[in-house]
């Protein structure tokens, strides 16, 4: 059996009501968007996907890491390998990014099932994520949202198995961002879903139940990632289906369109309840149309995905629509501070981004940064390296308004680790009073600062 | 150690925002002072130790400053860097030449033009990812965090050593912020770092401070009677304290251990001193460190604060200077300026802030949080 083993999703906590969007340009957008934070993008949040999918230690039988957006925060870089090893994943690992279009999430997807099927890998980790940015004031300003989502795929307690995948792919301007350029571009709206979406959509999502066998009344759930509810539902409609009974709703009001990362959080959206034996068809657009029919399984049951509902709870508000902008840096804001040294960035890469400590072996003490002489026996050359865990308590803290950071107030805290070590971090996505002495953490890889033509990436902590 | 070196001169500048004085040019006002106050011919000093944390524009990381300002050439002038407790540490080098028989006179020299850089606080150093985002008063504040969480004083306990040494510094000429504060004022302040507030927090001050000191047995040829050093000792403990985990971040082990050694050197212990001068960079600070050096209890300093111990005329005045809260922190100056306090008290030169019949004065720093402290206890007998 191929197919999903675990799926994990990931929304930043900030959120926008639409009313400010409203309330800068005009118009009247409803409901609430999900906004990245000011050290957040698509590399870090795809960090966090995996964490929500797989926890901190990852199966060692991750043969491959593949990511997916199209708001990758480097042009050039590898984000799949900056995000396994921020997820500490061993070295002997496959990565690529998969970029382009928001079906890059499932064009990942089809890799990971089809390295599975072929038996090249074991397992793989399949990440999407995006925070694309609109025009301010422009039509795709409310629609937007930012998130992400992972999934383990491989032959060991799938949850959801595959039954046959089919994609179309033709060349069509609907969605777009050239190199030179840093809005997202939509052609007409209505042109683009009537020839682009509703030609290839259903096409794709057919010749799937088609390979399948399977008449459209026996799927339980659609899950089809696209910008409008409306193409969603006319989606279903020519596939057959019923939007009523058997289309996964939108994420829409709560979120925004999510991107490479829509088509996995739909699908996790959809495997909610269902029953061992249903069908669910997950697909999406770009230039073509990718479907999959998966069949849920016993394993279901036993591990279900952590519902996208409990994912979205407890946002923060954005006090503004200038928060906003700044928040995604269409407001920019020079921050002093250096680059950090590549020499620095790969002496450290265990300890700064594995978040590896050490043990001492003469008293047992678990400490930060790696060390050579204990801090708490003094014996020398008695420690070994000791992966931390990812969450913990506050000692204690304080709540700073003077450091060098693009955002303030911000939280200074010191954590005991769950298991030993104490380490001192920036807290991010806090709200008033979510951090207390002994209140609970969770590291969190984050954007730390920009200089030097480049960003840097390291730990904080957030309200766990 | 103990009364083998004399302090015989001792200079101070006005500390505050002194845009219009060059770095050296303070460095010549607090040298010049000094020699006056001693009396003595400026050839005869042997050898220097030069406080800075950072050096002025022309001088960089090196003793250069202090030689082209005073033009003190071709004699050992050592630059000592220590992080708050710079100046102290200067001055400790200082007797410890003059102790080894080496020198007979030795000048001290601590200076700083914090606000020539702009901005505000200090700049960071340090690891480009490591500890990034902290600052001094957040550092501390992480301490004053902890303390409150365990001992349960609130901020208006930490305010009220804020009122109790502006009120010092109002009376003292040459401090940087002189004006008398409420406990009200301090607790409506913005925001600095959690608890600190404005006023929980010492200024960013320019300033200069000498000192002149010299083998006690030519110690009373000089103008004014001699001060003598009965203790001087600096400990260092770990500058990442928030990555100990034994850590119980309710005060300084360095601090604690530096005042053991020079009690030590002394033959004295805290019932013994008169006042101190201690490092008061925020207002948490000086309650830990009336406990770390031995004059009240661990987590009972704040209950002396309440209960107006530490004021003038208290059982154990502290910060009669006005501390580095009220006459402000040049790093490299404040240890020098306290030695500058220690000294003018000892003589009985201090007019309304006089503490009456002070025998055996305190000067301390602390810095790092916690990495590094020194502690100078000088007398007049």
């Amino acid at each position: 059996m191929i197919g999903i083993a675990r799926l994990g999703t990931y929304f930043p906590r900030r959120r926008m009501d639409r009313a400010l969007i409203g309330n800068a340009w005009g118009g009247k957008a409803s409901g609430t968007r999900t906004v990245a934070a000011i050290d957040e993008d698509a590399f870090t949040m795809g960090v966090e996907a995996v964490a929500a999918c797989v926890g901190d230690s990852p199966p060692p039988d991750v043969g491959a890491l593949y990511f997916a957006s199209t708001s990758a925060p480097y042009l050039e870089k590898q984000i799949a390998s900056m995000v396994a090893t921020a997820a500490d994943l061993p070295r002997e690992i496959a990565t690529a990014d998969f970029a382009g279009s928001v079906r890059a999430g499932l064009g990942a997807l089809r890799a990971a099932l089809d390295g599975v099927g072929a038996g090249s890998l074991r397992a793989a980790l399949v990440v999407a994520a995006d925070c694309r940015l609109a025009e301010p004031g422009g039509e795709l300003e409310p629609q937007l949202g930012d998130g992400a989502a992972a999934a383990l795929v491989g032959r060991h307690e799938v949850v959801a198995e595959l039954v046959t995948a089919a994609s179309v792919s033709e060349e069509f301007t609907y969605t777009w961002r050239t190199d030179e350029q840093r809005y997202v571009q939509v052609a007409d709206a209505r042109f683009g879903n009537q020839y682009g979406v509703q030609h290839d959509v259903p096409d794709a999502v057919g010749a799937a139940l088609r390979k399948a066998e399977l008449p459209a009344s026996k799927v339980a759930r659609l899950a089809v990632a696209l910008p409008d509810p409306r193409a969603a539902a006319a989606v279903a409609r020519k596939a057959g289906l019923n939007p009523e009974t058997q289309l996964v709703p939108s994420l829409l009001s709560d979120a925004g369109v999510l991107g490479a990362a829509e088509p996995l959080i739909l699908l996790s959206r959809a495997l909610e309840g269902l029953q061992p034996g249903d069908f669910v068809v997950v697909a999406g657009y770009g230039e073509g149309a990718d479907a999959f029919v998966f069949r849920a399984t016993h394993a279901l049951l036993a591990h279900p995905p952590r519902p996208v509902a409990q994912a979205l709870a407890g946002g923060i508000p954005i006090a503004s629509y200038e928060r906003y902008l700044r928040a995604r840096g269409v407001l920019p804001l020079d921050v002093g501070g250096e680059l950090v040294p590549t020499y620095i960035e790969w002496k450290e890469l265990k300890q700064d981004t594995r978040l590896w400590g050490s043990r001492c072996t003469a008293c047992g003490l678990v400490q930060y940064p790696q060390e050579v002489v204990c801090m708490g026996c003094h014996a020398a050359g008695k420690t070994v390296e000791h992966k931390l865990r990812r969450e913990g308590t506050v000692f204690t803290f304080t709540i700073d308004n003077l450091a060098q950071v693009p955002e303030h107030p911000m939280p200074m805290v010191v954590a005991e680790l769950d298991d030993g070590g104490r380490i001192y971090l920036q807290g991010t996505d806090c709200a008033e009073g979510d951090i207390a002495v002994g209140s609970r953490v969770r590291l969190t890889y984050r954007r730390l600062h920009q200089a030097g033509g480049n960003r840097n990436y390291y730990w904080k902590v957030r309200p766990a | 150690m103990k009364d083998k070196v004399a302090v015989i001169g001792v200079g101070c500048t006005k500390f505050g925002e002194r845009y219009e004085r060059g770095y050296e040019e303070l460095i010549c006002d607090a040298a010049f002072a000094a020699y006056e106050d001693a009396g003595i011919d400026p050839s005869l000093i042997e050898a220097a130790y030069f406080g800075a944390y950072m050096p002025g524009p022309h001088g960089g990381k090196s003793a250069v400053s202090l030689a082209d300002a005073l033009k003190i050439y071709g004699k050992p002038i050592t630059r000592v860097e220590n992080y708050c407790a710079t100046g102290t540490d200067a001055f400790r080098n200082a007797c410890l030449a003059v102790a080894s028989g080496v020198y007979d006179v030795v000048l001290v020299l601590g200076a700083e033009k914090l606000k020539d850089r702009g901005g505000r606080g200090l700049p960071r150093f340090g690891h480009p990812l490591l500890a990034r985002g902290n600052t001094a008063p957040g550092l501390f504040a992480l301490g004053a965090t902890r303390y409150m969480h365990t001992f349960g004083c609130g901020r208006e306990t930490l305010a009220k050593v804020a009122v109790k040494n502006h009120w010092n510094g109002a009376r003292n000429e040459k401090a940087h912020l002189r004006q008398e504060i409420t406990v009200e004022q301090v607790l409506k302040a913005p925001m600095i770092a959690s608890p600190f507030g404005l006023f929980d927090c010492c200024p960013t001050t320019d300033g200069a401070a000498a000192a002149i000191v010299c083998r006690a047995d030519m110690a009373k040829q000089w103008r004014k009677p001699p001060v003598w050093v009965k203790g001087a000792a600096l400990a260092v403990e770990t500058g990442r304290p928030f990555f100990d985990p034994t850590f119980d971040y309710l005060g300084f082990r360095s601090t604690v251990k530096a005042a053991q050694a020079a009690y030590a050197m002394a033959e004295c212990g805290p019932k013994d001193i008169s006042f101190a001068d201690v490092h008061d960079c925020f207002t948490w600070t000086e309650i830990s460190n009336i406990e770390d050096l031995g004059f009240y209890e661990k987590g009972q300093g704040w209950r002396a604060v309440e209960a107006g111990e530490t004021a003038l005329g208290g059982k154990i005045p502290i910060n009669t200077s006005g501390g580095l809260k009220s006459f402000g922190h040049p790093i490299g100056a404040s240890g020098v300026r306290m030695i500058y306090e220690c000294v003018t008290q000892l003589r009985g030169e201090c007019g309304e802030r006089q503490v009456k019949n002070a025998r055996l004065g305190m000067a301390h720093n602390v810095g790092g949080p916690g990495a590094v402290a020194c502690v100078v206890i000088l007398g007049n007998a």
